[in-house]
């Protein structure tokens, strides 16, 4: 099967400054790949590039076997792009936007797929007005509806949810999920990382132009995800020394911590021995594992 | 080719322009029809004559010139820098469209502008002169031609142009004095040296003279207009499509 999309050794360079550095990376047909990293990392570039906003400096990129070397504009009747920056033009509605949009992309306005993506993004009743009135998150739904208006099969999706309120943010990930199941590829960058652990299928982090981790998220979460057992005792009380090792107790006496990781003593095991100590627990809490932590952790260099 | 895209671009830059009409079609209209007012009515320009026509015949084809280059090329360079400014730029840059398919959709939608606002003004110009046509397809190669280079050249300004000054500057500073010194209210055979030489050398003098000549059948030298303005598209197509084809100012 051929990939979607294909980068090998990519690097831009902006005189003495690296956004990207040599970075290859494989997506495959139908997967949401989330794509992590702080400010500034190369994410944004490395889109840019594939979607011909920025000048590779070097390296090849296909899309669905398209050189975009060879045919520039060829590879791109296959894209979306939500980009990161709000822009609309305010001489036209949304309806309007949405046929333009189209018609770029040398597709028709097709009047019942744009009904549908403004129902899907809650936009139907402001079709009829101009894009200058719209709210921030509005402005942000229109921008993934323009994106989608051609139907793309690979999507760039650069911080699609920023600025949109939780419930509607809810419902875009559900959107998204359909356009998974329907077999269009998306490529994810988002600060909200429970949004990418809601919907990723795999995930990259990069880090200083440099692409470090790709990897399954289930996967990543077992190998570099951390699980949190907190338990609060009635009063203070003295860990027998087995639990010592197990986990951390606060000077007071009070609180008891311990962390699992991949390879460590299952916190089942640990909350056991510790009702077997016979330990006045008053009350036990567990968080689960948090790719906001793992991605810390592999930022951090703690992990790899 | 992507045609859809082409066509909708087009259609884009028109319905641009239309949503405001007051400020692209109307404004530019009335300060025309002031000059005829003022130079043809309050300058007595209907008395005396200039190369055996009425001065008021005479300015017309130079204020036709006038608002089609004007206005073809504020449209086209204001378009391209408020894409810029509002980002809807990445809109094009990401879709499907090529040098070929940015130059005819920006510079088609400048033209329709540039030449509606010159046929308007030379209906207008009609209340004053009535109609006067000799030579149909010389005046139809200039108006053409003329729209084509400004739309092209506002085009460019536009890529060019990191800030708003900027755009304004060729307008301001290359386009006024050209025009105004182009021969637009005078005849530059009536100067006296070495201004009539030094006036030869401004390109506008004789494309506003081919212009001239295909309307009223006066002046010689519109072969001289038409190589200067075929040449000035050439060498502008060639720029815009670089621009286009290396993301000049447009990608980073």
């Amino acid at each position: 099967m051929t990939a979607v999309l294909e980068i090998e050794k990519l690097s831009k360079t902006y005189k003495q400054f690296t956004a990207l550095d040599s970075v290859s990376l494989t997506i495959e047909r139908g997967e949401i790949f989330a794509l992590l990293g702080p400010n500034g990392a190369g994410k944004t570039t490395l889109i840019g590039c594939v979607c011909g906003l920025i000048k590779k400096s070097q390296g090849l990129i296909r899309v669905l076997g398209a050189d975009i070397d060879a045919d520039p504009v060829k590879a791109r009747y296959n894209i979306g792009l939500v980009p990161q920056e709000i822009n609309f033009d305010p001489f036209f509605t949304v309806r309007e936007s949405l046929e333009i949009q189209s018609g770029y992309f040398g597709v028709p306005a097709q009047k019942d797929h744009i009904d549908s993506l403004l129902k899907a993004l809650t936009l139907e009743d402001k079709a009829n007005q101009t894009t200058r009135s719209l709210s921030g998150g509005m402005k942000r739904r229109l921008l993934i509806a323009k994106a989608l208006v051609h139907k793309p099969k690979l999507v760039f999706l650069d911080e699609p949810t920023a600025g949109v309120d939780v419930e509607l943010r809810r419902d875009l990930w559900a959107y998204v999920q359909k356009l998974r199941e329907a077999g269009t590829t998306v490529v994810l960058t988002t600060h909200y990382l429970e949004e990418a652990e809601a919907l990723a299928d795999r995930v990259g982090i990069i880090s200083k132009g440099k692409l470090t981790i790709v990897e399954e998220k289930k996967s990543l979460m077992k190998r570099l995800g951390e699980r949190k057992l907190q338990v609060t005792f009635k009063n203070a009380v003295t860990l027998p020394e087995a639990l010592q090792k197990e986990g951390t107790l606060t000077a007071d006496g009070m609180t008891f911590t311990a962390i699992e990781r991949a390879g460590s003593q299952p916190l089942a095991d640990t909350l056991g021995r510790l009702y077997a100590a016979q330990l006045p627990v008053s009350d036990v809490s567990m968080s689960a594992a948090k790719l906001e932590d793992v991605l810390l952790r592999v930022l951090s260099g703690e992990a790899t | 080719m992507n045609l859809v895209g082409t066509r909708t671009l087009l259609s884009k830059e028109v319905r641009r322009f239309l949503r405001v009409p007051g400020q692209t079609v109307l404004q530019p209209l009335i300060s025309t029809s002031l000059y005829f007012v003022v130079f043809g009515f309050g300058l007595g320009g209907r008395q005396h004559e200039v190369e055996g026509v009425t001065y008021i015949s005479f300015i017309v084809p130079g204020l036709l010139f006038l608002g089609i280059a004007n206005n073809a090329f504020m449209n086209a360079s204001s378009s391209i820098f408020i894409c810029k400014m509002q980002g809807t730029l990445v809109d094009l840059l990401v879709a499907p469209l090529g040098p070929l398919e940015l130059l005819i959709g920006f510079v088609s939608g400048a033209m329709v502008r540039g030449i509606l606002v010159g046929v308007l003004t030379w209906v207008v110009a009609m209340f004053f002169t009535g109609f006067q046509l000799v030579n149909p397809l010389t005046t139809l190669l200039f108006i053409v031609l003329t729209a084509y280079v400004f739309a092209l050249l506002g085009f460019l300004a536009g890529i060019w142009a990191e800030k708003f000054e900027q755009v304004n500057f060729f307008p301001t500073f290359l386009m006024l004095p050209m025009t105004f010194l182009g021969g637009v209210f005078y005849s530059v055979q009536q100067l006296p040296e070495p201004w009539r030489t030094v006036s030869l050398f401004n390109p506008v003098v004789h494309m506003v003279a081919g212009l001239r000549h295909g309307m009223l059948g006066i002046e010689q030298t519109s072969w001289f207009g038409l190589a200067l303005l075929l040449g000035a598209a050439l060498v502008s197509t060639a720029t815009g499509w670089w621009m286009l084809a290396t993301g000049y100012r447009l990608k980073s």
